[in-house]
């Protein structure tokens, strides 16, 4: 019971704080709506006993991603005015893909047989298995993942540092 | 009870809205945080599936751990690109980024 009223918190919590993020005029009051989006995300994943994602999450995401966004926007100050547009005219059409896609995905949830899918639930926390799997089963996956950080981290320095040389 | 069907629920809401952001957004780098809002309901999906669907084995967690790694990469050079852009041209409006159509 508590765990219920505990998602329809964070629930709410999501589905406000995204709005106001894609709808927010000031692009920075919109990367801290995100902020907040994810940190209720982590939450949900509390509430399913994922401990080590809900860590993965704020450490990930809020620690690194958002932060590495507001860096951009501070270091693109100048074009976010009052005065500047943040929406495209492209509003209605936006609007009528969505009532396609929702109709779409909310047809098939509908169609689905979950009650003979449903297995259980496991109440323990699993994050030794998942240590476990990533480096018994899934290790290739799990170094490529670290090749590709490194192919980000260095491919980021180079495009950002290439400008500066040419000029 | 918390059943299935509220994690898919949240998980559609969460993506649509994400989608909008995506459709809409003049400034890319809202275009990128709606993005994020994006993954974030696949992995919200991913294990609730991976919790109702298939309790012993949590194949689901550790791909929301790979898509989350993946999604910090795209985000990191989706950021310097932009920043690239905005050296060169002075803006980062996605309407105005034609400098390859011909």
């Amino acid at each position: 019971m508590t765990s219920l009223v505990f998602f329809y918190i964070f629930a709410v919590l999501i589905v406000i704080s995204a709005i106001f993020m894609v709808t927010s005029r000031n692009i920075y009051y919109s990367a801290l709506w995100l902020a907040l989006t994810l940190f209720a995300v982590a939450g949900i994943f509390v509430l399913l006993n994922a401990y080590f994602l809900a860590g993965i999450q704020v450490l990930i995401y809020i620690g690194a991603v958002v932060v590495l966004t507001i860096f951009v926007i501070n270091l693109t100050k100048e074009i976010e005015g009052k005065t500047e547009k943040q929406f495209n005219k492209q509003t209605i059409p936006a609007l009528l893909a969505l009532l396609t896609g929702i109709v779409l995905v909310v047809l098939a949830v509908l169609k689905t047989d979950w009650a003979s899918r449903i297995a259980g639930w496991t109440n323990y926390d699993e994050t030794a298995k998942i240590g476990n799997l990533l480096l018994n089963d899934f290790v290739i996956p799990f170094e490529a993942a670290s090749v590709l950080l490194l192919i980000a981290l260095i491919g980021a320095i180079a495009i950002v540092s290439l400008d500066k040389e040419n000029k | 009870m918390l059943t299935l069907l509220h994690f898919i629920i949240l998980s559609i809401v969460l993506f649509f809205i994400g989608i909008f952001g995506v459709l809409t957004r003049r400034n890319a780098i809202g275009i990128l945080m709606s993005l994020e809002l994006i993954f974030n309901a696949v992995n919200i999906n991913m294990v609730a599936f991976s919790k109702f669907l298939t309790p012993q084995e949590i194949y689901g967690e550790i791909f929301t751990i790979f898509i989350i790694t993946v999604a910090a990469a795209e985000s990191v050079l989706g950021l310097a690109i932009i920043l690239a852009i905005y050296r060169s041209r002075q803006k980062i409006y996605a309407d105005e980024m034609n400098i390859m159509k011909w």
